[in-house]
Formats: C-alpha cells, sequence, structure tokens
C-alpha cells in the first residue's frame, strides 16, 4: 500500500479563489502538494459563511474549510514585483498551476502562459473562468446562479408555468471543478508522453452545460425544447410522491410484478393490475396517471417503511431525505463517509464529508486541516525555494509575503 | 472535427461494462481523450436511437462489442479482453462481476497490474450496498430533492439526473487518478466508487454547516450561496414571439456594482431611495427590491438586458433553455462548443462538445456512438487475434451476438 495517494510527488500552486478551489481540494485529496497562494489579508473565501458556531472569522469559515482541506498556504503579495518573482520561483518547481482571475490577468502580472512555459517548459497551466479565454462573453461577469442559467441547469428546473428553481449547492461551480481536475490529469499523462506541459482553457459554462444530461440530447435529437416538469423526471420513470410523514421517490422501472402485487394486496391498484402496465414503455407514456394512482398508495406509510419494503423487494424507490440525515446515514457510517479533522488551534476535532470511492492500493485521506492564512509560508520558502532565515526576514518586513 | 494532435490518454484501454448513464458518462470522458474504451454490451440493447440524442452523448468516441455474458465463451472473451486492457469498469452491485469472475481478485491473479473501478450506487461495503438506485433517487437520498422547493415548500427540483453527472466525473477522475498511480508505481488497484457519496461530495460546505453548527439546511431559494448579494435573483423578461417564458439572473455583490447597475438601467427613482443606499439595506428590503427590478426586467428581451448589464459590468446572465443553449447562444457558438459527428447514413448530428480544451491535446469527437457490436471484428480479431473461424465459432455458440 502507498499511504501517500495516487497523486504524491505532484506540486500544485493554487491561485484560484472560491470558483475553482475545488479542483485543487480534489487533487489535494489524493496526495498531491497543493500550494494555496493568498493575499495577505487572506483569501475571499475565508469571508464567505457559514462560520463555524457562525463566529465569522478567516479561519473558521466552513465556506473555505470545505474547499481548502488537506492544501497548504503560503501569503505573497502580487501586487508587487518581487511577489510576482516569487511566484516565479515556485512555478519553475511546480507541475501545476491553478488560477481562475478574470481572462488577460495572469499575463497583465507578467505570469501569463508564455511567461510560465519559459521558466517551467512542463508546467501545465490551469484556467478556470467563467466563460473560458476566448470568445464574445469572454469578459463578461457570473456567479453561481448565472452560470446555471447560462449553462441551461436552472430553465428545466422547477414546474413548468413557474419560475425556475434553483439547484442547490454551487454546483455550476462544482460540475467544473471536476472536469477541471479530470482536464489536469490528461494534461499529465500528456506531458508525461510528449515532455510539455499544456494550458487548459476551462469554461465553467460549458462545464455546466454538459452537466445537464437531457436538454442538448431532447434539442439535437428531437428538436424539443427540454420544458421544466416539476419533479417528474424527463424518463418519465421518476416522481416525488408523498407519504404520510414525508416525501418519498416513486420509481417504475423495477420489477413491476412485485410493485403491482404490493399496491394490489393493499387495495390500491386502481387500474395499474392490467397487462398493458406490464411493459415499461407503457408506463412511461402513461406516467401522470400511473404516479397518481401510486401517490394514493403511499399517502397512509411511513416513508422509512415504505423505502425498507421497496428495497427488499429490490424495488429502486429512495426517501427524500434532509441532507441532515447523511450525518447518521448507516451506509455512509459503515463506509466511514466522514472523516473527523482535528483543528489544534481551536482545540476541536470536526467532521468532515470524506471520500466518494474507497483506492484501496493509493487511499483518499487527511493530510492536514485546511490552512490557516499564511500558515506555511516560512516552511515553502525555505524547503521549497531555499531561503534563509535572514532572506525570509527580509521578505517578511518589506511586505512581500 | 477531426485532428491530427495526438490525444491524452491515447494508449489507454479500458473494457468498459458500464451502463444506463453515470457510468457511460465516465468512460466517454476518457474516449473524448482519446483512451481506447471497449464496451461490451447485449443484444438487443434499449429501445430508442443509439445515434443521436443522449446516447449520441453517452457512448461517442467508444468501441462495441455484443459479447453473452451468460455463457462459458462470453466470459472467456471478458477475461482475455481485462488482460490485454488497462482498466475494467463497471456501475454493478459487488455480486454481478463477481459471478463472472471479472472481479479485482479474480482479475489480479492473472494480471497483477490491473485496475478495476466499480461504480455502484451505493459501494460494494455496508449495510445497504444492495440497494437498488438510479441517479434520481440518489440525489433524493443526499438532500438535493427536498431542498429544492417551491414557494409552498414542495419538492420541485431536479427533473433529470444529476447524481448521473456526479458520479460520472468522479468514476473519469479515480480511473485517471488510479491509472496515474500505476504508471508511478507499476501497482494496480480496486476502486470502489460509491455514486451515492459521490452525490453527497458535491452537497458542498452545507454538509460541515450540518456537523459542525448542527444547523438545519432550508431552500436557499434565490438567496446568493456565495458572497452576500442584492438583487439577487430571477426576474421574468418580455416575450420572445410567443414564448413568454423568458427570464434573466441578475446578482449585485457591491455597492460599485449596484451604482453600474443604477446606471444602467437609466437611475429610476427607486434606486435613489434611502432604504437601497447599502448592501445591508438592499439585503433587507430585498422583497421590495425585486419587485422593483422585475417591473424593469419585464419589459425587457433577455438577451438584450443581459448585453446592456454585463457590458456595464453588471452581473447577469439569460435563463438559457435549449435553444439558446443549442442554437442561439453567440458565446458557446464561438467556441465552437457543440460537436458535430457524422453518421453512417451520411447525414451529421450535433452532440454535447468537451468542456476542456487542452491547448496541445484537445479531445476530440471522432467517431459517433457504435452500434452494438460494431466492432466485433476489429476487438476479436486484432486484439484477441481470433480467426474468422473462431468468430464464426462463438457466433454459433451463441457467445457473441453478430
Amino acid at each position: 500500500m502507498n499511504a501517500s495517494g495516487a497523486l504524491a510527488g505532484l506540486k500544485i500552486l493554487d491561485l484560484s479563489n472560491y470558483r475553482g478551489q475545488l479542483c485543487g481540494r480534489l487533487l489535494a485529496d489524493m496526495g498531491a502538494d497543493v500550494i494555496k497562494v493568498e493575499p495577505a489579508g487572506g483569501d475571499e473565501a475565508r469571508r464567505i459563511g457559514p462560520f463555524a458556531d457562525d463566529f465569522a472569522h478567516r479561519d473558521r469559515s466552513l465556506f473555505f474549510w470545505f474547499y481548502n482541506l488537506n492544501k497548504r498556504s503560503i501569503t505573497i503579495d502580487l501586487q508587487q514585483r518581487r511577489g510576482i518573482e516569487l511566484l516565479m520561483q515556485l512555478a519553475r518547481g511546480a507541475d501545476i498551476v491553478i488560477e481562475s482571475f478574470a481572462p488577460g490577468t495572469m499575463e497583465a502580472m507578467g505570469l501569463g502562459w508564455d511567461a510560465l512555459h519559459t521558466v517551467n517548459p512542463a508546467l501545465i497551466l490551469l484556467s478556470i473562468a467563467p466563460f473560458g479565454q476566448t470568445g464574445p462573453y469572454r469578459d463578461f461577469q457570473a456567479d453561481d446562479t448565472v452560470l446555471a442559467a447560462m449553462g441551461g441547469m436552472l430553465y428545466v428546473n422547477g414546474w413548468p408555468g413557474r419560475a425556475p428553481v434553483r439547484p442547490w449547492g454551487l454546483q455550476a461551480y462544482h460540475s467544473s471543478a471536476y472536469y477541471a481536475a479530470i482536464a489536469t490529469m490528461c494534461a499529465l499523462f500528456a506531458r508525461d508522453r510528449d515532455g510539455a506541459g499544456q494550458w487548459i482553457d476551462l469554461s465553467m459554462q460549458e462545464a455546466t452545460a454538459a452537466a445537464v444530461e437531457h436538454v442538448a440530447g431532447s434539442y439535437f435529437g428531437e428538436g424539443r425544447i427540454e420544458p421544466r416538469r416539476g419533479t417528474l423526471h424527463w424518463s418519465r420513470y421518476f416522481r416525488v410522491g408523498k407519504c404520510r410523514d414525508g416525501y418519498i421517490m416513486h420509481c417504475s422501472l423495477g420489477d413491476w410484478t412485485s410493485l403491482i402485487e404490493w399496491v394490489a394486496a393493499d387495495g390500491k391498484a386502481q387500474d395499474l393490475t392490467g397487462p398493458e402496465w406490464e411493459d415499461v414503455q407503457y408506463r412511461a407514456v402513461h406516467a401522470e396517471h400511473l404516479f397518481d394512482v401510486l401517490d394514493e398508495w403511499v399517502a397512509d406509510y411511513a416513508r422509512d417503511e415504505l423505502l425498507e419494503r421497496a428495497q427488499t423487494l429490490r424495488l429502486p424507490y429512495a426517501t427524500v431525505r434532509n441532507p441532515e440525515a447523511l450525518l447518521d446515514d448507516e451506509q455512509l457510517q459503515a463506509r466511514g463517509y466522514f472523516v473527523e479533522v482535528e483543528h489544534p488551534e481551536l482545540g476541536r476535532t470536526f467532521r468532515y464529508p470524506g471520500a466518494p470511492y474507497v483506492f484501496n492500493g493509493s487511499p483518499w485521506r487527511v493530510r492536514r486541516r485546511p490552512p490557516l492564512v499564511g500558515e506555511h509560508t516560512s516552511e515553502i520558502l525555505r524547503d521549497d525555494l531555499g531561503l534563509n532565515a535572514d532572506e525570509i526576514a527580509a521578505l517578511i518586513a518589506e511586505g512581500i509575503i | 472535427m477531426a485532428t491530427t494532435a495526438r490525444l491524452a490518454l491515447e494508449g489507454i484501454r479500458v473494457l468498459d461494462f458500464t451502463w444506463v448513464v453515470a457510468g457511460p458518462v465516465a468512460t466517454r470522458i476518457l474516449a473524448d481523450q482519446g483512451a481506447e474504451v471497449i464496451k461490451l454490451e447485449r443484444k438487443p440493447g434499449p429501445l430508442g436511437s443509439r445515434q443521436t440524442g443522449l446516447q449520441g452523448d453517452l457512448h461517442r468516441n467508444k468501441r462495441s462489442i455484443a459479447v453473452n455474458m451468460g455463457t462459458p465463451g462470453g466470459l472467456e472473451i471478458a477475461r482475455r479482453l481485462a488482460q490485454v486492457s488497462d482498466i475494467v469498469m463497471d456501475n454493478f452491485s459487488a455480486r454481478v462481476m463477481r459471478s463472472w469472475g471479472m472481479d479485482y481478485a479474480s482479475l489480479s491473479a492473472v494480471k497483477p497490474d490491473i485496475i478495476c473501478l466499480s461504480m455502484s450506487g451505493l459501494g460494494h461495503t455496508g449495510p445497504r450496498s444492495n440497494y437498488v438506485s438510479y441517479g434520481p433517487t440518489l440525489q433524493a437520498l443526499a438532500g438535493f430533492t427536498l431542498l429544492m422547493a417551491d414557494a409552498h415548500g414542495e419538492p420541485a427540483g431536479y427533473g433529470y439526473s444529476y447524481a448521473d453527472m456526479s458520479g460520472g466525473y468522479t468514476g473519469a477522475l479515480a480511473a485517471l487518478m488510479a491509472l496515474w498511480h500505476r504508471r508511478r508505481t507499476g501497482r494496480g488497484q480496486f476502486v470502489d466508487l460509491s455514486q451515492f457519496e459521490a452525490v453527497t461530495s458535491v452537497v458542498g460546505p452545507a454538509l460541515l454547516d450540518i456537523s459542525v453548527n448542527g444547523r438545519k439546511q432550508e431552500p436557499p431559494g434565490y438567496r446568493s450561496q456565495e458572497l452576500p448579494a442584492a438583487p439577487h435573483g430571477i426576474y421574468r423578461c418580455r416575450p420572445r414571439g410567443d414564448d413568454d417564458d423568458r427570464w434573466i439572473v441578475i446578482s449585485l455583490r457591491t455597492q460599485a456594482e449596484w451604482e453600474r447597475f443604477a446606471g444602467a438601467i437609466a437611475s429610476p427613482a427607486w434606486t435613489s431611495e434611502a432604504k437601497f443606499r447599502t448592501l445591508y439595506l438592499r439585503m433587507r428590503n430585498h422583497e421590495e427590491l425585486d419587485v422593483h427590478v422585475a417591473r424593469w426586467t419585464i419589459d425587457q428581451a433577455a438577451e438584450a438586458a443581459m448585453e446592456r448589464l454585463q457590458r456595464a459590468g453588471v452581473t447577469a446572465g439569460v435563463v438559457s433553455n435549449g435553444a439558446d443553449l443549442c442554437e442561439r447562444d453567440p458565446h458557446l457558438r464561438a467556441r465552437n462548443f457543440w460537436g458535430t459527428v457524422p453518421l453512417p447514413d451520411g447525414t451529421t448530428t450535433h452532440v454535447t462538445g468537451i468542456p476542456m480544451k487542452l491547448g496541445a491535446t484537445p479531445g476530440a469527437i471522432r467517431t459517433p456512438s457504435p452500434l452494438i457490436g460494431e466492432a466485433n471484428d476489429y476487438v476479436l480479431g486484432e486484439l484477441l487475434g481470433m480467426s474468422r473461424a473462431e468468430r464464426e465459432a462463438l457466433i454459433a455458440e451463441k457467445a457473441i451476438w453478430p
């Protein structure tokens, strides 16, 4: 077993803001040394809540913690020339630089692709921007909601005839971060073969558009503009129903005979016992009626009881839960999904969400809690750049670090 | 869209048992970057078009062989293919691959550096590892469905499977990291990916709010989930022809943005009212503010309003529908996002593009989704070195479908 992780030995400079930070985290979790470069006052993400115990402080932002676990932090003032020089020195020894500045900013700072490529031809530069590095909207501003809108994720969410409902969480950012991490891995494989790094242009709008499975397929395949359908899945095999104590997700894709025998035994099958319903496509075409009947059936059930019985019959039902239930979920607990992370300066240990996969040969693991502002500045300058104590002290005195 | 540039993942071979959506998304991402993905399937496949629409998106750039895993000959083909592959991917429950002798323990005995990546619904271990699931049910278990509520608090969202996408991305990433690890150490491994954990992981900071602060999560509505903002929301726009389902998102975080916004809409009197003077006040009085903003947007075409606001430095965007996205958005067109694939009948179809532009090794959409069994001759003949007579015999014994 290689306990240091699948990406051990890779060095990454993470200049990205909160829109792109999940990418570096995904790579850090697997063993890459991700150095977060922050301004002296700390990264903007540290000002975004929620905060631990609702006490707003730059080292207590849960928002920051989630996206920056396992990273180290160095503070460098990139407004100063000497700060840029230090960054260039770090880039010389790095495999990957991640940035999410407005397009053109890196170049204006003297850190553009050409400059980086010159000092380190093997370096991979990953640029994450709302609309990418080219095109008429290149300089448009966006937040996650604008990206969800312009990526097509928003329009199809909610009830027909009412305003679209926004996806929960920052899913445009998250989808982009996964694609960014994948792109980085691909560039590493190409570098292994070709010897050279390359510049990756990651458009968050495109990543968001790619994360909506059915909109483009319906448009190009059938010329149809996908509407909002409430909770009826576009495949017409799933819809939310209401039990006496909460919601469940119906699914008409499982073993129909078992389902309908159960419903009939409860005296609630109405016309669903007919042979035509055995045809899965018939069920899709008549989904509204089918789920209306099933809604009447589940109305008197407790949702957890319904779920257990359904799964015993191998029917793909699920409860529609509050996310708080995740913390107590037996399956997640059994697999050790949540992990304890110690924050010594707060004298406490916190439960973090962990890895979505178990690598049996190169495990995901927590190596360090999210960094305090500039926590590793001296260590990085000393170990990575070979600066001595006097040189570091001088940089501090000049306000560079 | 053929390209002469070499692809990043050339030389990597994936034996692909995945089906439905999440697994095929993962292997599609690898195929787009040049991995040779051999999709092992049964006949007949699902009804509906294989080469256009979602299926066209999911399987382009892959090869397909039609192998009957219910026969000894089919199992033998699969085992031999695993031996010439770098990674074997599936999204079954643990039982299925084991019953075929295609699990990691069996395969690593004959090919020690094999990587097996299983993308099951809830993972191979734990009390619920045998739960039957699909994307829509997993996102319900993770809390997404309930928190996308309408104004009455009823679930209203995700009539699509975001969980399949998060599972797919996580799968592609896991595959690449395991392949990287093998390249460095020479060692394969088994990766047990849970799609439920994948979608749980994209819940994000709210998970820490729950575990650290014990806070019950409420539907966020249109409140900003990042930096504080007001106005921040979705506003109805003027109809486009007979389509009155037109909307714009506007998000104002800073005082400077507020001032630019006011200027861009010609400074109506309400923008100088005291109750909207600071971000704090705008957030406190956001309901009243939203009414004013909506009164402005309702007379604007969504695209024109976005242009006007963005040119003034204000964060805004059209709520794009399928036609906006696939046809009208000038930016996606200029970036050539939508891919074009030639079909065997001489026509072409469009598919979702590759949302990552690698400068030196851009991925490419090279071939349409294969018909099932289309690569039988190549895979069995060239990769496994079987003669025509052997292949005919396999068809006769129903180990493969012609």
